[in-house]
């Protein structure tokens, strides 16, 4: 009996995120702190000429920078944004009793998981391009009222951007689905993630300047890793030290970030892959 | 063939066993369900233990039982949705919870669960994507269930008849050979149950096959061809609802009472007299042409006076009852230890 085709599955998974109120709540969330944290409130500082480390440095306002301004806050504030967004969108199914109906449809529970991650991935490119958008916007207007140079990043570079951004953020989603898949349920997942993207990976990252035996451990962490595939690709995004969510190494190779993100990706989805195959469904 | 579950230990489970052993016949070759042993431990409790179901096609059989007593946990075995300690499950020839199985389930577990934020519709536009069912069936069951006027509003505003109906409704999307009903008239008023047993008896009146549980029986008595019913998680008895509630007896108050007892003795067809609360209670053979008429006849005949002759059946109540009672767990505990 052929099997029903996964490409509806993933439309329909698709078009249920696109529905889910907490999407958009996200997604305007992320906009808004961005544009606030990276344009409006620096390009405020620069203007009030008062000296800040918040902001001081005018270039990465313009379009010239632009991946490098978007790129620094995707492996922070996108990656809590959409780690959010995985746990909401697996760890409410178990609250509303929705695996017992989609597990006794046709496709089974492989497939079923399938499409709820393939629909994530495809929702973390308008995340991206959302964002890449409403950037551009505002360092063309900084760029338009100070009369700077309008230095748009080359094609290339944008997609190569958006690929490495979306491995990022798809890394943190993924994170989200296995946290919320382990506990079964969004409250604790979502604390428990947040608790560990804002504050214990970069205690670690603090602890390790004192402790080399770290060391290592910190070359793992997402967020070293994360920051590194951007710089790597923008030679950018190398954090100034400065503003929440700031990073200043260690780094490690591209090549190494993309591996090691790549490893969490599949571990990330693996775990819960194999835990819904295998549990009951009470 | 019906083998007895379980040992009756009294007259009335005598009588139970004596005409489920009577219903024994060859098991018809379609069975849709079938299990073996079916067997669920979480740590010392047994939640469903040794459970050997077979449901007919075309058939509405009714799983009965109290609540806490296996029923959720069988069907979600069922369903795959629990595995088993042990035992083995075939659901329409495949394993439980596999996609060929699946295919040909509509299956409904207790509280029906649907996004609340999407439309009764959307949700089963949800679900088709995921069976593989056009979008024009949607309608169809819709119009099935008499939600289509409302399928537009959020679920989440439903009334419980309503997300029931919707339950059955996303049930029958695949148009399946099988359904799977889990309780499906709990927190419905008088009207919504009347019309969820009209809506399971229509769904089983052709070729499909409709499991359904309760445990309320005149509930099952209304729908169901046969019942199972299970108590504690054992299946401890299966039949008709005819079967289950014993053959029909004659009761005869007369007086004098050993002269009529004497006189039915010798009326070809019954097969057995016995005296309860001063009446005699009179089995005869189903098959006789027996009639309550031509036995008053004989007796007024002879001058014996008969102040009420009536014929009696226990109710379904009173076997589920006595079958389902710890007393009868007692007995089949020491019976089976």
């Amino acid at each position: 009996m052929q099997q029903p085709d996964l490409s509806r599955m993933i439309g329909a998974e698709i078009r249920l995120l696109l529905k889910r109120t907490s999407t958009w709540v996200l997604l305007a969330i992320w906009l808004v702190m961005s544009v606030t944290f990276s344009y409006i409130l620096p390009y405020i500082v620069y203007r009030s000429g008062s000296a800040s480390d918040f902001g001081e440095d005018f270039d990465s306002m313009l379009p010239g920078q632009l991946l490098d301004s978007v790129g620094s806050g995707l492996p922070f504030f996108g990656g809590s944004i959409v780690l959010i967004m995985g746990v909401i969108s697996v760890g409410s199914e178990f609250g509303w009793g929705m695996w017992k109906t989609l597990f006794t449809q046709r496709p089974g529970r492989g497939r079923v998981f399938t499409a709820k991650m393939a629909a994530l991935g495809v929702m973390v490119i308008p995340f991206i391009v959302s964002i890449l958008i409403l950037a551009a916007a505002a360092s063309g207007i900084i760029a338009a009222i100070e009369g700077a140079p309008m230095d748009w990043p080359a094609p290339t570079a944008i997609a190569q951007g958006l690929l490495g951004g979306w491995v990022i953020l798809a890394v943190w989603t993924a994170a989200g689905v296995m946290l919320a898949t382990v506990t079964q349920g969004t409250g604790v997942a979502i604390g428990i993630g947040i608790l560990w993207a804002l504050v214990i990976e970069g205690l670690i990252g603090i602890f390790a300047g004192g402790i080399s035996w770290l060391g290592w451990l910190v070359d793992l962490l997402l967020r070293s890793n994360g920051y590194s595939l951007m710089r790597a690709m923008f030679d950018g995004a190398q954090g100034q030290d400065q503003g929440p969510g700031s990073f200043a190494g260690p780094y490690v190779s591209g090549t190494q970030a993309m591996l090691v993100l790549l490893g969490y990706l599949v571990l990330f989805v693996g775990i819960p892959y194999l835990l819904l195959r295998r549990r009951d469904i009470a | 063939m019906l083998a007895p579950v379980r040992p009756a230990a009294d007259r009335e489970h005598a009588d139970i066993q004596e005409l489920r052993l009577r219903d024994s016949g060859p098991m018809p070759e379609s069975l849709v369900i079938e299990s073996q042993g079916l067997t669920r431990r979480y740590g010392p409790i047994t939640a469903v233990d040794d459970v050997n179901l077979r449901v007919r096609k075309g058939e509405v059989y009714g799983f009965l039982g109290p609540n806490g007593a296996g029923k959720t946990t069988t069907l979600r075995m069922l369903l795959g949705l629990i595995q088993p300690t042990s035992g083995t499950i075939s659901v329409l020839g495949s394993g439980p919870g596999t996609s060929e199985g699946l295919a040909r389930v509509g299956s409904m577990i207790e509280t029906p669960a649907f996004y609340p934020f999407l439309s009764g519709r959307d949700n089963l536009a949800m679900l088709a994507a995921y069976t593989g069912t056009p979008s024009s069936r949607i309608d169809e069951v819709l119009g099935i269930v008499r939600l289509t006027d409302r399928a537009g509003d959020p679920f989440r505003i439903y009334s419980l008849g309503m997300k029931q109906r919707l339950g059955v409704a996303a049930a029958l999307l695949k148009d399946p050979p099988l359904l799977i009903l889990d309780e499906p008239t709990n927190g419905l008023d008088p009207a919504g149950m009347a019309e969820m047993r009209q809506l399971i008896r229509d769904l089983g009146s052709g070729e499909r096959t409709v499991l359904v549980s309760s445990h309320l029986m005149h509930e099952v008595e209304q729908i169901c061809d046969r019942v199972g019913v299970i108590a504690r998680g054992r299946l401890v008895a299966e039949g008709t609802v005819q079967d289950l509630r014993g053959p029909i007896a004659l009761v005869i108050r007369a007086d004098p009472l050993g002269e009529a007892k004497q006189l039915v003795d010798g009326i070809a067809g019954v097969t057995r007299i016995g005296i309860e609360n001063d009446a005699l209670r009179i089995m005869f053979d189903p098959r006789s042409t027996l009639d309550p008429a031509y036995v008053n006849h004989r007796l007024v005949a002879a001058g014996i006076a008969v102040r009420e002759l009536r014929l009696d059946q226990r109710s379904l109540e009173s076997v589920f009852l006595s079958l389902t009672s710890p007393d009868h767990a007692e007995v089949d505990h020491h019976a089976t230890a």
